[in-house]
């Protein structure tokens, strides 16, 4: 798209290596495949909010598969207890001591299901490591793998027995979007292609972690101009001036929303975050950051509604800001 | 884009517009029977809306030409045929007539023997064009979506024949302003609306009727106020003398028609009125400015002046004695140079002229023979084909002492003087005598009794008006007919009724004809001033014998003065002071120009100036310097040019844009030549909507432009404006997509 050469290194090849490699298994589900690339990216994670089966955890495993990475799920249950996510100090009779034993958490790629069946307890448990990028258990704090990615689903239709997850921990996720039923012809592709062998065990790795980790720190150095940041906030700021919104995104939300700009300008191999970028990604990274009042529910006015109308109100800034560099 | 226009399904809107294009198209037709010998104007009427129908329904070429064709048929055999259409004898007969008549005519055509093209063959051309503009204007409204030149066109094409011809267009301007307001504002309201289509705001082309309705009120609202509003009176004079005079390349000197004002040798017939024309006849370098005086006449016919005319061969005295030795005068030089196309035999000079020297003639051979003529005091060249173009004269201006005009006594007048200067018709009628012993019964002297009778035209409802003056009939007097019945004239009706008055009470008097002074135009060095004397200048006026001072000239008409001085006492004598009576303008003798605040009631006055005519009469004028027809055909020629320029202003601003980033600095001109571009697409009516991001809008601009330029031209603006760079590419390279944008927004 653009004709300048990139200053990066690695970039463009590896993403479509990356994504073309995930599509081996999970078929005509390329956009969402890019929202969570850009997630890992960012250092941001994934809330996906979809009824089982669309192949959710397909796609977390292909992508930990295709970049070697440890990949761990933890189903989420009303019993489940936080030291079940984070691990656990075990007695070891032999040593004397007391050994740490590695939850599932302790991964590179984390698929957590059904997050809103478990208690607030648990929920805390993993939310603060999405935050924190480290653990405290037994009072000693200890710190991720790097890259760390959760992607947490939530399921939608089942309410008896749930607790969900409170507005303010959501802000904890980057993206929140939905996979979606595949079309007619698409899920004729998944069949063809699971019929004999599942491609998912043919997978190989296209990416090794170091590259990820470059790759973020790459992500980093995207620039955003004065002007796209203008654009930003007024966005955000948008949300929490709308006359259905009860409480606005928060200045995390502005945070997030750069941080995804320039992880989806570097997919797109430029070195700048242009208002496409924002614009595009911005449903996604707000869409759970807003809570509605309850004049606006009652009159079945969705979230998504009301970012669609902030994007189309606000005025995409076209002149440079007067500020410098 | 073409094809889906002409695609869309024609709504009642569209024939709306259509059916205002074609009453358009009607007031085109409705003067052609008064300007020209066409007749049976309804039949073309009836055939052109046949033409607008067929057009219309979009009925296909391969059956509009032939039913076109069958219809100028009928129509001939209506005009020119007889009998029934459908008959054999009739429409048969009428349609062999046609054919012969048409082959007839195609050979006079390849002959280019055009003015024999007969009538019928005319009438199938004037078909065939109404045909041709059925389309036309189809192809106006639907295609082209404007029809304001076309309006402008017809709008032009009525006021030139109300101007030119006998055409009276006061009604027909006002439909015409009316259906052309309809027009422009449907059709523009199509137009938007086509274009809410191209976005996929709307599906069909509708017209409100509450917005019909808003229109119909504002439009005949608007009209109706126009129309009974005051209206001044015209504020330019006429251009039509001016034009006609430069197309037909006539002289103004001379010989026009008679109801143009303006200097003539034939006074036998006064009376009627004239058309203004301020073309300049020529122009004077004077330090004394004075009524040009260029011959007088002596004998009353009752309907105008005669002379027999006796010249002298002049040899080289040039001089004409006006006064009497007595009377002081100061010696001046003028210098007069005709205007192009101009040209007398005869010279005017102010005051007495004593000497002369050509610089420049026309037809001349060899050394020219001056001839004075002695009665009138008329100086010209023996030979009346030569004219003087140049040339430059040496004259005494006077200045009267009214004492001793008042002691002037009548009793010495010679023979000579009272014979020939106190001639009067046989037949004048008495009341013209009754008159003057009445006005002149208060005073005792020659000069105050002239004084009285000047002043008498300055009151007792006499009017100046150059309109509509009667010319007297056979046995009426021309006099006799101004005193008493009209009391309304110009310069002839004054001064010949003052001559005649004169004459009646026995005080010798003669009828001087020339140009007033004419108009201060520059002051030259040395004190001297150019005046511009033109037609309108012609004029008329009095002179009166005074034994012992000479020939005293008086000014009976109202708002003219000459420039000649009478002074209570002379230096040089040793006189009393007398009281006496003074004209208003007597008090400014030098003023170049006359009173107008004097009649300032009098629209007629200002406009015509205080003009004088017939064939030989003439006037003052004081129209403003800048509404000449220079300044008119300027005006004009400003006015195309600023509508091509906005015709053109998108190319213009372009070019103007593209050099002027040439010239600056690259980076910072590439930006405000993007922001250039997305304010011309902004008025182009294809606005950015607020949410939309550039590429958004870039894509949007060029599916509608069907170029890439904008997306290119983004892609670069880009970089600079979020990629916080300079433009890397050469913006040269930009130049092309940028012009290539521009230009795609024009088509």
């Amino acid at each position: 798209m653009e004709k300048h050469a990139p200053e990066s290194t690695v970039s463009q090849p590896f993403v479509d290596r990356l994504i073309d490699n995930v599509e081996k298994v999970v078929v005509g589900k390329r956009r969402e495949i890019e929202l969570s690339l850009i997630a890992m990216l960012s250092g941001g994670h994934v809330l996906l909010e979809d009824v089982p089966g669309v192949g959710k955890t397909m796609m977390v495993r292909a992508i930990a598969k295709s970049l070697g990475a440890e990949f761990k799920r933890i189903q989420f249950t009303p019993d489940l207890l936080p030291s079940d996510v984070t691990g656990v100090s075990v007695y070891n009779q032999q040593t004397m001591d007391f050994v740490f034993r590695k939850g599932p958490i302790m991964a590179n790629v984390v698929l957590a299901d059904e997050i809103n069946r478990t208690s607030p307890k648990t929920q805390a448990a993993l939310l603060e490591a999405l935050e924190e990028g480290s653990v405290t258990t037994d009072g000693e704090t200890r710190e991720l793998d790097k890259p760390f990615f959760v992607m947490a689903t939530q399921n939608p239709i089942e309410y008896g027995g749930t607790y969900p997850l409170p507005e303010a921990q959501l802000d904890r996720f980057l993206f929140k979007f939905k996979i979606g039923y595949p079309s007619a012809q698409e899920e004729l592709e998944v069949l063809n292609r699971v019929e004999r062998k599942h491609p998912i065990d043919e997978l190989k790795e296209v990416l090794s972690l170091e590259e990820l980790l470059t790759m973020q720190k790459e992500v980093t150095k995207t620039y955003v101009d004065e002007t796209v940041k203008t654009y930003i906030i007024s966005l955000v700021n948008g949300t929490r001036k709308h006359h259905a919104v009860h409480l606005g995104a928060s200045p995390r939300a502005s945070i997030a929303l750069m941080k995804a700009g320039q992880a989806y300008a570097y997919m797109q191999n430029r070195d700048y975050v242009i208002p496409d970028d924002i614009k595009f990604l911005a449903p996604f990274a707000l869409r759970h950051r807003v809570l509605l009042n309850s004049d606006a529910k009652l009159s079945s006015i969705t979230n998504d509604r009301v970012i669609r109308d902030i994007i189309d109100q606000v005025t995409v800034p076209v002149k440079k800001a007067a500020a410098k560099r | 884009m073409k094809p889906s226009v002409a695609k869309q399904p024609h709504t009642f809107a569209h024939f709306l517009v259509y059916a205002l294009g074609f009453l358009l198209i009607w007031e085109w037709l409705r003067p052609i029977p008064i300007v020209t010998y066409t007749g049976e104007i309804h039949v073309f009427i009836l055939f052109a809306l046949f033409a607008f129908l067929l057009t219309f329904l979009r009925i296909p070429y391969y059956a509009t030409v032939p039913l076109l064709f069958l219809g100028s048929l009928y129509g001939h055999h209506y005009i020119f045929g007889e009998g029934r259409f459908i008959e054999r004898d009739g429409g048969g007969e009428s349609v062999r007539t046609f054919f012969s008549d048409f082959s007839h005519n195609l050979g006079l055509i390849f002959s280019w023997e055009l003015q024999a093209l007969t009538d019928p063959f005319r009438s199938f051309l004037f078909f065939l064009l109404l045909g041709l503009v059925a389309y036309l204007m189809y192809y106006w409204i639907f295609y082209i979506k404007k029809i304001f030149f076309f309006l402008f066109i017809t709008i032009v094409y009525i006021t030139v024949l109300d101007t030119f011809t006998p055409l009276d267009a006061s009604m027909a301007i006002v439909r015409i302003v009316v259906i052309g307001f309809f027009l422009v504002t449907m059709l523009h309201m199509l137009t938007v609306q086509a274009k809410e289509r191209e976005i996929g705001r709307r599906s069909a082309s509708y017209m409100s009727t509450a917005w019909l309705y808003t229109l119909m009120v504002m439009i005949l609202g608007a009209a109706s106020v126009g129309y009974a509003a005051p209206k001044f009176e015209p504020q330019w004079r006429d251009p039509v003398p001016t034009l006609e005079r430069w197309v037909m390349g006539e002289s103004s000197g001379s010989g026009q028609s008679v109801r143009r004002v303006g200097y003539g040798d034939n006074d036998e017939r006064l009376g009627g009125g004239f058309i203004q024309d301020d073309n300049p006849v020529f122009y004077a370098d004077v330090e004394q400015p004075g009524y040009w005086r260029g011959e007088s006449k002596d004998e009353y016919t009752g309907h105008g002046w005669v002379i027999s005319p006796d010249y002298v061969d002049a040899g080289d005295d040039i001089s004409y004695s006006l006064y009497a030795s007595g009377v002081s005068t100061e010696s001046y030089t003028a210098r007069l140079e005709m205007e192009d196309g101009v040209g007398f035999s005869n010279i005017f000079y102010p005051g007495q002229l004593t000497s002369l020297e050509v610089n420049e003639m026309a037809n001349a051979d060899g050394t020219p023979t001056f001839q004075i003529e002695r009665i009138g005091g008329e100086v010209r060249i023996a030979d009346s084909d030569t004219l003087l173009l140049d040339y430059q004269l040496d004259y005494d201006f006077p200045s009267f002492n009214t004492t001793a005009l008042e002691s002037a006594s009548e009793e010495e007048d010679s023979e000579a003087i009272q014979e020939r200067y106190l001639q009067l018709p046989d037949d004048l009628p008495d009341r013209v005598g009754d008159l003057a012993e009445d006005i002149v019964s208060d005073y005792d002297n020659r000069y105050d009794k002239a004084l009285a009778i000047e002043q008498y035209f300055g009151s007792n409802d006499f009017v100046y008006d150059t309109d509509d003056i009667p010319v007297p009939d056979e046995g009426q007097d021309y006099v006799d007919q101004f005193l008493f019945d009209t009391q309304r004239g110009y310069c002839d009706n004054f001064s010949t009724s003052m001559v005649v008055l004169l004459r009646s009470v026995d005080i010798p008097a003669r009828w001087v004809k020339g140009f007033t002074e004419g108009e201060s135009v520059e002051t030259l060095d040395g004190g001297s001033e150019r005046y511009e004397v033109t037609n309108g200048n012609a004029h008329s006026w009095v002179e009166v014998y005074f034994p012992e001072v000479g020939w005293v000239p008086f000014e009976p008409t109202q708002g003219f003065s000459t420039n000649v001085d009478f002074s209570e006492e002379a230096p040089d004598q040793e006189e009393t002071v007398v009281e006496e009576e003074e004209e208003d303008a007597q008090e400014e003798p030098n003023a170049p120009e006359q009173d107008e605040d004097l009649f300032p009631e009098d629209d007629e006055f200002g406009e015509a100036g205080a003009a004088s005519g017939g064939s030989d009469g003439g006037g003052l004028f004081s129209t403003d310097e800048w509404v000449t027809p220079k300044t008119v055909i300027i005006s004009l020629v400003v006015l195309v040019m600023v509508m091509v320029l906005y015709e053109k202003k998108h190319r213009l601003l372009s070019h103007y844009f593209l050099l002027h980033y040439k010239l600056t600095g690259k980076n910072k001109a590439f930006t405000t030549a993007y922001e250039r571009a997305l304010w011309l697409l902004d008025n182009e009516g294809i606005p950015r909507a607020e949410g939309e991001t550039l590429r958004e809008y870039a894509n949007r601009v060029d599916h509608i432009t069907g170029t890439t330029a904008m997306g290119r031209l983004t892609s670069t603006y880009e970089q600079v404006c979020y990629g916080g760079r300079s433009t890397g590419t050469e913006w040269t390279e930009e130049q092309k997509h940028w012009e290539e944008l521009v230009n795609a927004l024009k088509s």
